[in-house]
């Protein structure tokens, strides 16, 4: 993938518009975004507190319905959909992982990394599966329950998850969030490793520079407007760029 | 405390009215038995009290009087002789079979005659007997009957002669249960004395010209000497003593399904306390950590059990008035006789429905109170509440041994005694311990059950079946409560069924027995004149014509009922079973004695006995022991031939008819109705019908009970949506995290509707195997040679409509996950 070519996008937002509430009491969340998520790459949405990083995911995820704008996934254009036709959507095209609850607490971890699949009535792909649990690591804890893994084990379980069924696209709402450097950073690396190796596209919002590091592209919010963004980041040109935003 | 307590209350309005519906419907049943029985009360008392003083005093015979227990004549004019009596007027009662328009008499039981005193009767339409050739009928079998003033009624009188009567009115029996029941024709004291042959009276009622009643009632108890003389007031209040007996029952009767209604709300309230306080852990912890003692966690929770205890107690107050009313109504609009007063709370009803509404809720909080105070302070400080795995306790595994071992010894001592109130008492204590039992096993066992109920569930509804039964065995012991809610109704009515299918099938083997016969004669008044039975033989249509004749008769020095039966019918139309000896060859001096006799007496097979009557003496060779309660014949049966030269010609008692084979029973029926046309005291019954109003008669009483345990399920399909609805609100996040994988609202809705529906069989499999268990156990206390029959459709039909009733329950719990918004869900935390 070189910078030269037009790369094509998975995820595309045009004039985001997303309001809460009416009249005196209306927050612009999101204030008309224009946006572009490329395939196979791994991006990070960054922004302080409040900046609309979890609402732009809901929107382009059709969690959530927006207020104005268009979202297209793939060739599909998610914004006026009914509800079934974007939980059908989500199925298929589209892979969660939360900051926490990801997971269900009476299934096993390998029945919870089959639940997307089994929705869906779809067979397992036994290669991709090994793959991703050798990836993953977690061969060993297969048969435990959630409330017997840490915490980093439990979002490994929930990437993985997200991988099963080949969306084409994750998002992911700050997935190390809860989680210490070190178990933060093999989830990362295994993000990283799933867009390289896999051809995974991850779309992922998170509050902190070192883990927006692992990301090919970083963009940035501020008060529901696209402002900035960095490509190829490195910590430090992350915290710069917030440092300035904040500024 | 008390304000934390209170807006927490209010916040959860939904909940609160939920958890109040169960103890709502629970002191509405109870109360509206309260006020259904006091309302029949009062209506008796204020018709009792109209009739008391309508008469100054009442004289009745002493208990034993002489002749036919009734007053003397010659009491009537000693009355009337008293100084300060202004009328006396006697009351006479016998029997005059009325004729009904089809020629026959009316009724099992023949019509009785009577004469009424002018102040008691109560004539709705018409005028009262004056003349001798006049009568008046009672409003029911007028009505029945279709006669109306103006018309001619015919009774039979003593001997069995047709009379004549001219019908002046109708009046109502009142509240005399005896005269409702038989119906009855009235006539002038004289004429009434004429056709029913009865000596004396019944009772004289006296109206006074002056004196007090108790004066009155002090002279006249002189003037009659051996009888009993009250005032009117004080025999009003004897009667309607009398039937407040009759209401008491009722009403004890009406209380136990209140009971149970009860108990099952208690056990879907300390379900709800208990999910509650799981839920709010983080809540209950986060006071501990900002002071507040052990204690005050405890009261707040009584608090709020209190609360909602006494809020549902008023609100089921007001439904048992709605009820009670409503009850009411209905015994007005279906025409019953029962007279019923103004519809009322009375203070005695509102004590005991608060009372009892209050102290079950807060007695079923008590222990999820305690839970509360558990939590320690540091688990506001966890994130995620943990699942709490369940572990069965050696304690728990004890105890529910030590009643399964008790409880099971009890019914086997009940089934393995001899028949009879001990036993089904013991059978019934063993039940009420296996139960608890379960109660105490209920988590242990309801792990594999649902697995067991929701084995084709989860495959037939792929991921959310497979889901929903992996739910419903999460919390076991919330499980377990939920459904051993449902449990209890399911084994009452399983248990009912199973008594009333096997009643059935015994009482019909019965009846073949006792009935072996397609048509049965009796007479209403004396005995069938032998005509009938060789009218009947000479028809080519009737295969067998069994005579049963009888006469009392002193048997070694005590009174009993020897009789006789057609010498060809012994062993082919009816073959008595005997203990002892046998009725093969039976004839010349033999007799057969019924087991009950033989035992009281002490003879055995081989014995003489000796039969006196009218001066003469037939000694007899016992040759056979009967089993009683399958033999149609008397205590002593002797043979036709010596029957006839001991006794004389007697009439039959009762006739069997057996038609002849291939012969259509309209054909049978109408030479038997021929042979019987010009007797219209001998009535036909054939066993079908009387089958047929067995039959009725034990589906009312099934589904009356079945009605009335209806609530106790109703309330606990209450407990399994509050459980649910509760689940649900605990399992928002997970609801969420499903809808963003892709499960649509349709299968949100489904996962939570098999759930339900997996709770419901549970409930209702432990429930039937409880019920066919003790209603087999029952039915062997309760007479030898039952014949037991499992009702399967009756219980296939249980455990459907559980399942179905639990899917129903699902409905608003799962309509308010499915509406709840994914994104709502993951941002709350
Ligand atoms: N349901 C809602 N109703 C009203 N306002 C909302 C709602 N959800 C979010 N907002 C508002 O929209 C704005 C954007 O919120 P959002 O959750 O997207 O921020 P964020 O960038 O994810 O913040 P954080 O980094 O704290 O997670 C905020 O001002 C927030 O208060
Ligand atoms: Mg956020």
């Amino acid at each position: 993938m070189t910078t030269t070519t037009q790369v094509r996008a998975a995820v595309v937002a045009r004039g985001l518009t997303k309001v809460y509430g009416e009249g005196d009491a209306a927050v612009h969340a999101l204030r008309g975004i224009d946006v572009g998520f490329a395939a196979e790459a791994f991006t990070a949405i960054m922004g302080p507190s409040g900046s609309g990083k979890s609402t732009l995911m809901h929107c382009l995820a059709g969690l959530d319905t927006v207020t104005d704008g268009q979202v297209i996934i793939g060739d599909v254009e998610i914004t006026g959909l009914n509800d079934k036709q974007l939980t059908l959507l989500r199925r298929e095209r589209v892979g969660f992982i939360f900051q926490a609850f990801n997971l269900l607490p009476t299934l096993t971890a390998e029945q919870n990394i089959l639940l997307p699949l089994e929705i869906a009535g779809r067979q397992a792909d036994q290669a991709l599966f090994d793959r991703v649990i050798e990836t993953v690591g977690l061969r060993d804890r297969l048969r435990h329950k959630p409330g017997e893994l840490s915490g980093g084990q439990q979002q490994r379980v929930a990437v993985a998850r997200a991988l099963i069924s080949k969306p084409q696209v994750i998002f992911a709402d700050e997935p190390t969030g809860n989680l210490d450097s070190r178990s933060g950073a093999e989830v990362l690396a295994f993000l990283r490793r799933s867009v390289r190796e896999l051809g995974q596209t991850i779309v992922m919002v998170t509050h902190d520079p070192v883990a927006a590091s692992y990301a090919d592209r970083v963009v940035f919010l501020r008060d529901g407007l696209l402002v900035s963004e960095v490509e190829r980041p490195t910590p430090q040109t992350v915290l710069d760029t917030l440092m300035a935003l904040e500024a | 405390m008390f304000r934390t307590t209170l807006t927490g209350l209010l916040a959860h309005r939904l909940r609160l009215v939920l958890t109040s519906l169960a103890i709502v419907l629970g002191v509405g049943f109870i109360a509206g038995t309260f006020v259904l029985t006091d309302t029949i009360d009062a209506g008796f008392s204020q018709s009792f009290a109209a009739d008391a003083d309508k008469v100054d005093v009442v004289v009745t015979p002493k208990d034993g009087a002489e002749p036919d227990g009734n007053l003397p004549e010659s009491a009537l004019a000693a009355v009337k002789a008293v100084q300060g009596v202004k009328d006396a007027q006697p009351m006479v009662s016998g029997d005059a079979p009325l004729i009904g328009k089809d020629g026959k008499v009316v009724g099992d039981y023949p019509t009785a005659g009577v004469s009424i005193p002018a102040s008691r009767i109560k004539i709705t339409s018409g005028r009262a007997p004056s003349a001798a050739a006049e009568a008046v009928l009672d409003r029911n079998t007028a009505k029945a009957q279709g006669f109306a003033p103006g018309a001619t009624v015919t009774v039979l009188d003593q001997a069995g002669k047709r009379q004549e009567f001219h019908l002046v009115g109708i009046f109502d029996v009142g509240l005399d249960q005896d005269l409702a029941y038989r119906g009855a024709v009235a006539f002038t004291p004289g004429t009434a004395r004429r056709v029913t042959g009865a000596k004396g009276f019944t009772e004289i009622d006296v109206i006074s010209s002056g004196p007090s009643p108790e004066r009155l009632r002090t002279a006249v108890a002189a003037a009659v000497g051996d009888a009993e003389a009250v005032t009117g007031r004080e025999h009003a209040d004897e009667v309607a003593k009398r039937n407040h007996v009759d209401t008491s029952y009722m009403r004890l009767g009406l209380l136990l399904f209140g009971a149970v209604a009860l108990l099952v709300a208690a056990l879907v309230i300390y379900n709800t306390f208990n999910i509650l306080v799981a839920q709010r852990m983080r809540e209950m912890a986060l006071l501990r950590c900002i002071g507040a003692t052990k204690r005050q966690v405890f009261g707040s929770i009584v608090l709020e059990s209190a609360v909602v205890g006494l809020l549902s107690s008023v609100l089921g107050l007001l439904t048992g008035l709605g009820l009670g009313a409503g009850a009411v109504a209905v015994l007005r609009a279906v025409g019953t006789d029962i007279p019923t007063g103004t519809v009322s709370l009375s203070p005695q009803t509102i004590a005991v429905g608060m009372c009892t509404g209050v102290v079950v809720t807060m007695a079923a909080a008590l222990l999820p109170a305690r839970q509360a105070t558990r939590v320690p302070p540091v688990a506001a400080l966890r994130t995620q509440v943990e699942e709490h795995a369940f572990r069965t306790g050696v304690v728990r595994v004890v105890f529910a041994a030590l009643f399964l071992l008790a409880g099971a010894g009890l019914t086997a001592v009940g089934v393995l005694q001899k028949p009879g109130q001990a036993a089904l008492l013991a059978v019934m204590a063993g039940g009420v311990l296996v139960f608890f039992a379960v109660l105490i096993l209920g988590p242990v066992i309801v792990r594999p059950l649902s697995g067991l109920a929701g084995w084709v569930p989860a495959r037939l509804f792929g991921v959310p079946g497979r889901l929903a039964v992996s739910n419903s065995r999460r919390n076991p012991k919330r499980a377990a409560t939920t459904t051993v809610a449902l449990t209890v109704g399911v084994t009452l009515m399983t248990f009912m069924a199973v008594l009333t299918s096997t009643m059935r099938t015994t009482v019909s083997g019965q009846l073949d027995q006792q009935f072996p016969a397609d048509y049965i004669l009796s007479s209403q008044t004396g005995t069938i004149p032998r005509q009938v039975a060789d009218t009947l033989r000479a028809s080519r249509d009737l295969a067998a014509v069994t005579e049963f004749r009888g006469k009392k008769a002193k048997v070694n020095g005590r009174e009993f009922e020897v009789g006789t039966v057609t010498q060809s019918a012994i062993g082919t139309a009816i073959e008595p079973e005997a203990s002892s000896g046998t009725m093969d060859g039976f004839g010349g001096s033999e007799v057969a004695v019924a087991d009950f006799v033989a035992q009281d007496l002490g003879v055995k097979v081989g014995d003489t006995v000796t039969v006196a009557s009218g001066g003469r003496k037939t000694p007899l060779k016992v040759v056979a022991v009967l089993k009683a309660d399958v033999s149609l014949l008397p205590p002593f049966t002797m043979a036709e031939q010596a029957f006839e030269q001991h006794f004389g010609t007697v009439g039959d008692a009762r006739i069997l008819v057996d038609a002849s084979d291939g012969v259509a029973p309209e054909r049978a029926r109408k030479v038997v109705d021929d042979a019987t046309a010009a007797y219209p005291a001998v009535k036909v019954g054939s066993t079908t019908e009387i089958r047929g109003q067995f039959d009725e008669a034990i589906d009312s009483i099934l589904m009356i009970v079945t009605g009335l345990l209806a609530l106790a399920i109703v309330i606990s399909l209450l407990g399994i949506a509050n459980t649910l609805s509760l689940s649900v609100h605990e399992r928002t996040r997970e609801s969420a995290l499903l809808r963003a994988l892709g499960l649509t609202r349709t299968q949100l809705r489904g996962m939570l509707s098999v759930e339900a529906l997996v709770l419901g069989l549970v409930g209702a499999i432990v429930g039937v195997v409880l019920g066919v268990a003790y209603g087999w156990a029952a039915t062997a206390t309760l007479t030898e040679n039952v014949s037991f029959r499992l009702p399967i459709e009756q219980i296939l039909i249980f455990i459907a409509a559980s399942g179905l009733a639990g899917v129903l329950a699902a409905v608003l719990p799962a309509r308010r996950a499915a509406r709840a918004s994914v994104v709502g869900a993951l941002a709350d935390s």
